[in-house]
């Protein structure tokens, strides 16, 4: 019974990342004499899918480690929006 | 009582110095104060650099549909034409701060003016009112005569006598009666002198000079012509 459980749990924590990847669109600035602007795409940890809050935590550090400022997430969608978001995304496409 | 009129004339005169230099130095604070407070306020007011930048960033942020590259390359332009402006408002920024300088320098330079016309008027209007203001008194024993200012008058031995006593009582401070000046030139003690003696020393000096002063300064003689009367037309009036 108890072995059950376990792998149960253990089966629940294999699928979840699979089940559905979850991404976001957002904003950022970069300044430095010249004010740099991009829209890009970035893929979200499953656990920072909730809301714009989250997932601006948590992607809010990895824009900052080349001096990107975060200003807003658009919006979170599904792996199905991201053909629809390449083109504008153009090079900060999943790249941070 | 002696030297009271005299005393209060040097006050007076030292008072309005201090006036006058009172309001010198709080009409030139005040100048630098509001030249200061424009300079403050035109440092505050002058937009930056970063103004243009959140403006375009806000524009980024409000607008969904600019997410294309080449969009958002054109904001990129816009924010830097923006900063480009706000450098040339910097150097206009210098170039008033400059031109404030020059103005209060210009207008302490004005008011110190003001300050100097306006006493030399009060004395211009002091002199006036006195007539003639003596400056200098010289006293030539060898020659008999005497300076008031620019005029030199001829007087006898006795009369240069009573005004050389009176003058070293002046500058001594004291005030002679008319038994010490005669005291201090027959050479007596002043117990064995008139006072009527040395009062007539007064009359003939006063005589002497008052005549030769007149002459000069009211009632001028002019050579082979006559006498006139040495005074502006628009000042006399008849009452």
């Amino acid at each position: 019974m108890k072995a059950l459980l376990a792998l149960t749990v253990l089966a629940l924590l294999v699928a979840a990342p699979a089940r559905a990847d979850c991404y976001a669109d957002y904003k950022a600035k970069r300044e430095g004499g010249a004010l740099q602007l991009h829209y890009g795409v970035a893929q979200i940890p499953q656990g920072a899918c909730g809301s714009g809050a989250e997932a601006a935590r948590a992607l809010a550090p990895r824009l900052a480690r080349d001096g990107w400022v975060l200003l807003n997430i658009m919006s979170i969608f599904g792996p199905e929006g991201l053909d629809a978001r390449k083109a504008s995304a153009g090079r900060y496409f999943l790249r941070y | 009582m002696r030297g009271r009129p005299v005393q209060d004339d040097i006050s007076s005169a030292t008072e309005q110095l201090r006036q006058s230099n009172r309001v010198l130095l709080v009409g030139i604070a005040a100048i630098v104060a509001i030249l200061a407070v424009t300079a403050a306020l035109l440092f505050a007011n002058l937009p930056d650099a970063n103004a243009f930048n959140t403006r375009v960033e806000r524009i980024f942020v409000d607008n969904d549909a600019l997410i294309a590259p080449a969009e958002i390359r054109l904001l990129e332009v816009l924010a830097q034409s923006g900063t480009a402006f706000s450098e040339v408002l910097a150097s206009y920024r210098m170039i008033i701060f400059v031109l404030l300088a020059f103005s209060t320098a210009l207008l302490i330079a004005a008011l110190v003016f003001l300050v100097v016309i306006l006493g030399l008027n009060r004395r211009m209007g002091t002199i006036q009112r006195q007539g003639i203001e003596v400056v200098s008194l010289v006293i030539s024993r060898a020659e008999n005569a005497v300076a008031l200012n620019d005029f030199s008058f001829k007087l006898t031995p006795a009369a240069i006598e009573t005004l050389s006593v009176l003058a070293e009582a002046r500058m001594d401070g004291e005030v002679l009666s008319g038994a010490q000046i005669e005291a201090v030139i027959s050479g007596r003690d002043p117990a064995d002198c008139d006072e009527a003696a040395g009062a007539t020393r007064i009359k003939r000096l006063r005589d002497a000079l008052g005549n030769q002063l007149v002459s000069e300064l009211l009632v001028r003689n002019i050579a082979r012509k006559g006498y006139v009367l040495s005074v502006e037309k628009a000042a006399i009036r008849m009452l």
